[in-house]
């Protein structure tokens, strides 16, 4: 049985009497320790799929099953990242993760709590900040904040909404690499389903890439990343494997945008 | 290597300081002490020296006791506030005080411009404020005591309603216009069935504030907990938080600066129910005294009467600031 598995979702949202179908026939599945990025196009309905894996959403018809039990709410079993306010702006970074860790282990003392927001602050190297407020931290430094949260919170499943898609460059690839890090050290791994635009974190961070299309979003192709782990950025690059395998990505995701529109002169 | 270089930055560190202290030190002084405001302070003194045109007693030394107290404050001050904005703004105050004091001791003491029964001497004011200030202080309490009761029952009922029926989303539409429909009617007309229900005047008075201050509060409340981002329940959700941690720990503070502005309005109006109630019924507070000696052709003490309003209502309003500020210092 798969940690996760996600039956024929179709969601279909009524906007100013427009209807439009954001998610069509889409199943796949993920085991358990696995990660897993979930790419496309804006409007190809991956944050939407996402959001029904977190709860908030409910799908129009399909379903989806987490250790075999249908998803109907949101549950103390899977954490998350959003790409913003994730973070509550009056909790400082301490408070913040010691409240996520108060909604999963009600037995913890105001003090384990504490101790343990602080260990994990320090997993994300911001032991010197844990007393700002979210308004005086970087973008990068929320982030942080709100992965140690939901690793604070141990829950099985994490599920990441582009969260370091306002990040810029530079601290993306350091975030991208202390993420991979905190994960792959976890014992047991913990299930995460990744959603982003950009090929190469899905490329370094996953071990299956669920690549999707918009009008109506439906799953392309599922493949696969071949590269064995502990991944090293610098090392993987270079290999002609990866820009292989990058290639071949690239040219899918963007035949797919090609077909999609229909044009032989698009200019991307 | 690294713990030399540890111990050599402080001490460097020091010695830039004191640098900089010895050199600029004369310039410092003469930036905190070399002011138009002390000129003022001593045209003030001088002015007092002036014979008097008024034949009544115009206590003069009071008005000179007050003004050196306000100056040594000011030198003192002066010493210690950092920030050079908060600084002007302090003397500022101050010599639009010293100012003010010049111009009264002029137009009343000095050369008798104004009438005399309606504007005594700043000096004669001071005298009355000293001599009266048990009296004051109990109907200063009084006041305060009727606007807490009222204006704090109000807040811990208002706040946690407007927080269940705001977050209802069915419930919340419907009093919203209910509450500007309720809102909207001048507390002061309450009056009556006040009077008709309650037995003293107190009780009526804080029936009043209560009202005063509740529909604001309530509508502030709702309208902050109807706007709050939905990506901010969406993050509390997604936590698991149960329907009390969701109202209390996340919707209160995420709707704090719409509930402020509601208990902002609220104190504001309790401050004019009061004194004016106080003015037509009571038989104690600041409204009651300025009314009662301003019957009685003592304006003396009704222009101390109002002057006391004039402070509490500042006093209080700082102390909200304050409140308001420290709530919502994670803002930016």
């Amino acid at each position: 049985m798969s940690k996760i598995e996600i039956k024929n979702l179709t969601v279909n949202y009524t906007e100013k009497k427009k209807s439009f179908t954001a998610l069509k026939n889409v199943s796949f599945s993920i085991e358990e320790g696995e990660f897993v990025s979930v790419i496309g196009s804006s409007g190809c309905g991956k944050s939407t799929l996402l959001s029904i894996l977190e709860g908030i959403n409910s799908p129009t018809e399909g379903e989806i099953l987490i250790n075999g039990e249908p998803v109907t709410g949101t549950g103390p079993d899977r954490g998350v990242v959003f790409q913003h306010y994730s973070l509550f702006p009056w909790m400082t970074a301490r408070k913040n993760v010691a409240f996520g860790i108060k909604q999963v282990n009600k037995s913890a003392s105001r003090a384990e709590r504490y101790h343990l927001a602080d260990e994990f602050l320090e997993k994300v190297g911001l032991e010197q900040f844990k007393n700002k407020y979210p308004s005086q931290l970087s973008g990068g430094m929320q982030q942080r904040v709100a992965i140690a949260r939901a690793l604070a919170m141990d829950t099985d499943i994490l599920l990441m909404d582009e969260p370091f898609g306002a990040i810029d460059a530079k601290n993306r690839t350091i975030l991208q690499e202390l993420l991979l890090e905190l994960w792959e050290n976890a014992e047991p791994r913990k299930t995460v389903v990744f959603v982003t635009h950009d090929i190469d974190e899905a490329i370094f961070l996953s071990d299956k890439i669920v690549m999707m299309t918009a009008n109506p979003g439906r799953v392309y192709r599922e493949i696969r990343v071949p590269f064995d782990r502990p991944r090293n950025r610098a090392e993987l690059v270079q290999t002609k494997e990866y820009n292989k395998f990058r290639n071949e990505l690239l040219s899918m995701f963007y035949s797919d945008i090609v077909s999609k529109i229909g044009g032989e002169e698009v200019v991307l | 290597m690294n713990i030399q270089a540890k111990t050599a930055a402080p001490s460097a560190d020091i010695s830039e300081k004191q640098e900089k202290t010895s050199s600029g030190f004369k310039a410092e002084i003469f930036r905190r002490y070399f002011r138009v405001v002390h000129a003022l302070f001593a045209v003030l003194l001088l002015v007092q020296l002036l014979p008097d045109k008024l034949k009544t007693e115009t206590y003069a030394s009071y008005v000179i006791w007050f003004a050196v107290g306000v100056e040594v404050l000011t030198l003192v001050v002066s010493a210690f506030i950092k920030k050079r904005e908060s600084l002007n703004l302090f003397v500022d105050i101050v010599a639009f005080v010293y100012a003010l004091l010049t111009a009264w001791t002029l137009a009343t003491a000095k050369f008798d411009l104004l009438k005399a029964a309606l504007f005594p001497p700043p000096g004669k004011v001071f005298w009355q404020f000293i001599g009266d200030y048990d009296k004051i202080l109990t109907n200063v309490q009084s006041s305060a005591g009727i606007i807490l009761q009222g204006y704090l029952l109000a807040i811990a009922a208002a706040i946690p309603l407007g927080l269940f029926l705001g977050w209802s989303a069915r419930l919340g539409s419907a009093a919203t216009y209910i509450s500007k429909f309720l809102g909207a009617i001048p507390p002061i007309v309450y009056i009556p069935y006040g009077i008709a229900l309650l037995p003293t005047f107190r009780s009526v008075s804080v029936f009043v504030i209560f009202l005063a201050t509740f529909w604001p509060v309530l509508g502030g409340t709702m309208s902050g907990v109807m706007n709050v981002e939905k990506k901010t329940i969406d993050s509390a959700k997604v936590l698991n938080v149960n329907k009390f941690t969701m109202l209390f720990s996340v919707i209160l503070p995420a709707s704090l600066q719409q509930i402020f502005i509601g208990c902002n309005q609220g104190l504001t109006v309790s401050f004019v129910l009061l004194t004016s109630a106080e003015m037509v019924g009571a038989q104690s507070g600041l409204g009651y005294y300025i009314k009662n000696y301003s019957d009685f052709g003592d304006y003396t003490r009704t222009i101390v009467g109002l002057i006391v309003v004039g402070i509490v209502i500042v006093f209080i309003s700082f102390i909200f600031n304050r409140i308001q500020k420290f709530l919502l210092r994670w803002k930016q």
